[in-house]
């Protein structure tokens, strides 16, 4: 794991978010690289080597996925079914990172195996600190599995 | 002795008087012949072994006659008698002077108990005997050939006149008291079958044998069974046929014709309308009564009155179909009542209620008339039979007014009976039941209110009694409660739908507010702070993309906020209804849409000819400038984009289909049903709030129409939508 990259997937529709999530991870020097991906299609379509991905080199398994529930095309909780019911994915973390506070959208994450469920913060000083610590937590302390291709 | 001078008894009166007669002669021939003997040494000394000679020969044979008489040889003693007369007289015209005057009397005696002989060829043999006799004893005292005639002494001529006149007597006695006594019997047996007949309890008569059967007699009971004088029958011999009840006349005059003949004994029972209007129930036996050589004399007939007897008859019969009846009725009310308790849809409840009602009463027809909600009309909303099956379909309707036994009853919440007897026809008729012969009508009354009627009709005349008024409104009333129960059912089962709907609504609504409301002031609070590190930093390029971030997100959230409200208003805040020209709304759309139509060079072709639609006229533009504008926001790269308005036939409730089709990106098949949902949104790139779908598909339900989509992903969208109610008005 020493000396190899750490990248983390971003699937967020919302491209305020995703630049705000971006910014603060780069900013505290987390992770190497950030992919973003707009919709559930495009994240399930890179996971699976599909469609423009398929080139493996240059496309690795991210170390962690930071997921939106509710997304265009494929809903986030069909990207999440699928990542969990691949043998090839599911040991990669899932962070849920929603605006959503609706315990409906909290039980149906956990149940289809979310790693982590998180809802954005709204206030600046709060949502740094919580990307701080989720880049402390999930790649700073936390041990992850050694994701293969 | 005694019992040898007693007379055998015989059936046959007639023998009984010959025997009779027999008897006499010879005991009068004895007596005679003894007196003689008697009498002669007196008188005529010189004729003593003479009389003893004629007695010799006299009393044996008269005491054998007795004998045959007393053993029954009846018309053997008659001819012994007769010949043994004959012969003494013969003998005595050849022995004394021929013919002579008691000669003939002799004869003329011989002839007469010959007569009593019940032969007739023996009394002819006998009178030409005597005449032979006669004619002989003339040739031979003309011719001289008789001995010399003895001469007679006055005493002996005497004795013979006397004979005869004795023998006379004595004979015409016996006739005239045998006449006396037949006549005196056939007096008393007449009485007594007079009295016999005329004091049974049942009336007898003669009638006449040909086809008429006219009356010949009738017993005095006539008076007390029917109140018409004895006479009347006589005088006018039909007129037991006028007086029959009119429903029993015809079959009674036919077997009456048909046994006159077959000759077959005549049995009936019918009715017979007394002469105080009364209906009397008679038993009518007749038999045909021929003479000797069975040649047909007349019809013996007898009426028995048996109207107690039927009257107990037609009560118990009357009481045994009452029960069957309210046994029938219990029936099909606890079925009607099991039906209404497990089936609450009143579209199921009512077709099987007129069914239930109708199998069990066996009638012609039943319906279930509903009052519509101006309560102005009663619709058919249930009825039995294909008749029934067509007038609904051709939502036959009656007003409520007194223009119809339904509209009666419904008007006045009160039931009504229709029977076609005698002049009281049924008023209401009705061209699709024809053979509808008395009807009822029972209102439907629920909490009070008249809801509805229901109609019952029979083929029979009089089928309803006011009886039956009573249970069938016990029912009916149990129908409209059931009614009611479904109604409130439906009701209720429609609110918790409607409840459970908004419910869902609101529930998305509270999670846009926690979600889509949100997102945007993450995006505020976060651009804000960072707006600060960019001021501090001095990176005003940066500064000015997050301030522009942050309007954005502001303006978002002004859209979100007003689209919410105008989502809530729909249903809440309606206006009225107008009839509007679909052409004309397209128009207005096109204007205010003119703009983006003419950024994207989009051709805009319409199809065939609209409708006027009515309908809120604000709302539908809003629904085809959503549509419209949906069109163009997802027209992808394509270089001839075309969005193509107009109607595509009817659908299944008669409404036109309109349609909006473009020829842009499509939408694939699995997000169909997604896209009419609050806030989802396929394409992040695209502008918009996710709710104007949703708005369309509100306004289109609350106009009672349906919109649905066709596309596939490149291949172009087509949304159809209906507007009920709202055609050609």
């Amino acid at each position: 794991m020493v000396g190899e990259p750490i990248l983390v997937m971003l699937v967020e529709d919302n491209v305020d978010h995703a630049e705000l999530v971006i910014r603060t991870l780069e900013e505290h020097r987390i992770a190497n690289k950030v992919r973003h991906f707009l919709d559930g299609q495009s994240a399930l379509d890179y996971l699976f080597h599909r469609e423009e991905y398929t080139d493996t080199g240059n496309n690795p398994r991210p170390h962690v996925i930071l997921l939106d529930l509710r997304l265009p095309r494929v809903d986030g909780i069909d990207v999440l079914k699928a990542i969990k019911e691949s043998d090839d994915l599911k040991a990669i973390p899932v962070v849920v990172l929603t605006t959503s506070e609706a315990e409906k959208d909290v039980a149906r994450a956990y149940y289809n195996h979310a790693n982590s469920y998180l809802v954005k913060p709204v206030g600046f000083d709060e949502f740094k600190k919580l990307m701080d610590d989720l880049g402390f937590y999930w790649l700073g302390w936390n041990t992850n599995p050694d994701i293969k291709e | 002795m005694k019992r040898f001078l007693t007379l055998p008894e015989n059936k046959n009166d007639e023998l009984n008087n010959t025997a009779q007669l027999i008897h006499y002669s010879a005991l009068c021939l004895i007596a005679l012949s003894l007196s003689f003997i008697i009498t002669v040494p007196f008188v005529a000394p010189n004729l003593v072994w003479r009389s003893i000679r004629i007695g010799m020969f006299v009393i044996p044979t008269s005491i054998g006659i007795l004998a045959l008489v007393r053993y029954n040889k009846i018309w053997i003693a008659g001819i012994l008698l007769t010949t043994f007369l004959w012969l003494t007289i013969t003998v005595g015209g050849l022995t004394a002077n021929g013919v002579s005057t008691p000669i003939v009397i002799g004869y003329l005696i011989v002839i007469l108990i010959g007569s009593l002989i019940p032969k007739q060829r023996i009394h002819f043999l006998f009178t030409a005997l005597c005449l032979v006799s006669l004619a002989f004893l003339a040739y031979a005292e003309s011719n001289k050939l008789l001995p010399n005639p003895i001469a007679y002494s006055p005493i002996e001529r005497a004795i013979v006149y006397a004979f005869f006149i004795i023998v006379a007597a004595i004979l015409q006695s016996i006739s005239t008291e045998n006449a006396q006594n037949l006549l005196k019997q056939a007096h008393h047996s007449e009485a007594r079958y007079r009295s016999l007949l005329e004091n049974i309890p049942t009336t007898t008569y003669i009638n006449s044998t040909d086809a008429n059967a006219i009356t010949e007699y009738v017993s005095p009971q006539i008076e007390k069974l029917l109140g018409y004088p004895r006479d009347d029958f006589l005088k006018d011999p039909l007129l037991w046929t006028k007086i029959i009840h009119p429903d029993d006349a015809p079959k009674v005059l036919d077997e009456s014709r048909r046994t006159s003949e077959t000759q077959e004994t005549f049995e009936m029972e019918y009715r017979i309308i007394a002469q105080d209007k009364s209906v009397v129930w008679v038993r009518d036996e007749a038999i045909l009564v021929r003479n000797d050589q069975g040649k047909p004399l007349y019809w013996l007939g007898v009426w028995t009155d048996i109207t107690s007897r039927k009257q107990a008859e037609n009560e118990q019969a009357d009481l045994i179909s009452v029960m069957t009846k309210r046994n029938i009725q219990l029936q099909t009310a606890a079925d009607v009542s099991r039906a209404a308790s497990s089936i609450l849809d009143i579209n199921i409840l009512l077709p099987n209620v007129v069914e239930l009602i109708r199998n069990h009463f066996d009638y012609y027809y039943v319906g279930i008339f509903l009052v519509s909600d101006d309560r102005e009309w009663a619709l058919l909303s249930a009825a039995t039979s294909e008749m029934g099956r067509r007038m609904i379909e051709s939502a036959y309707r009656l007003k409520v007014e007194e223009s119809s036994m339904i509209g009666w009853c419904i008007r006045h919440g009160e039931a009504r009976i229709a029977l076609d007897v005698g002049e009281d026809a049924v008023r209401f008729v009705n061209p699709h039941l024809p053979l509808t012969r008395s009807e009822i009508a029972l209102p439907l009354i629920a909490r009070g209110t008249v809801i509805g009627a229901m109609t019952i009709q029979s083929d029979l005349p009089a089928a309803f009694s006011r009886v039956d008024i009573t249970a069938l409104q016990t029912m009916a009333d149990q129908v409209a409660n059931t009614i009611e129960n479904a109604r409130l059912f439906t009701e209720r089962a429609n609110l918790i739908e409607e409840l459970e709907a908004q419910n869902a609504e609101l529930e998305r609504f509270t999670y846009t507010v926690s979600h889509d409301l949100r997102s945007p002031l993450v995006t505020m609070r976060g651009f804000l702070g960072y707006l600060r590190h960019d001021a501090a930093s001095g990176d005003m390029t940066r500064f000015d993309g997050d301030l522009e971030r942050i309007a954005k997100a502001v303006d978002k959230m002004q859209n979100l906020l007003n689209e919410l409200l105008e989502l809530s208003r729909i249903g809440r805040i309606a206006n009225p209804s107008e009839d509007v020209s679909f052409g004309d709304i397209i128009k207005e759309v096109k204007e205010t849409l003119a703009g983006i139509i003419e950024a994207g060079r989009i051709k805009i072709e319409e199809k065939g000819e609209f409708p006027i639609v009515y309908v809120d006229r604000l709302r539908l533009v809003e629904v085809m400038q959503n549509l419209v504008d949906n069109a163009i926001k997802f027209m992808g790269d394509q270089p001839q984009p075309i969005i193509r308005i107009g109607t595509n036939g009817l659908d299944a409730e008669n409404n036109p289909v309109f349609y909006v089709q473009d020829n842009g990106i499509g939408i694939e098949q699995q997000y169909h049903e997604r896209i009419f949902g609050l806030f989802n949104r396929l394409d992040p790139h695209v502008a918009g709030t996710g709710i104007g779908l949703a708005l369309v598909k509100r306004i289109i339900e609350i106009h009672g129409g349906r919109i649905w989509v066709e596309s596939d992903l490149g291949k172009g969208t087509t949304f159809f939508f209906t507007l009920a109610g709202a055609y050609n008005k």
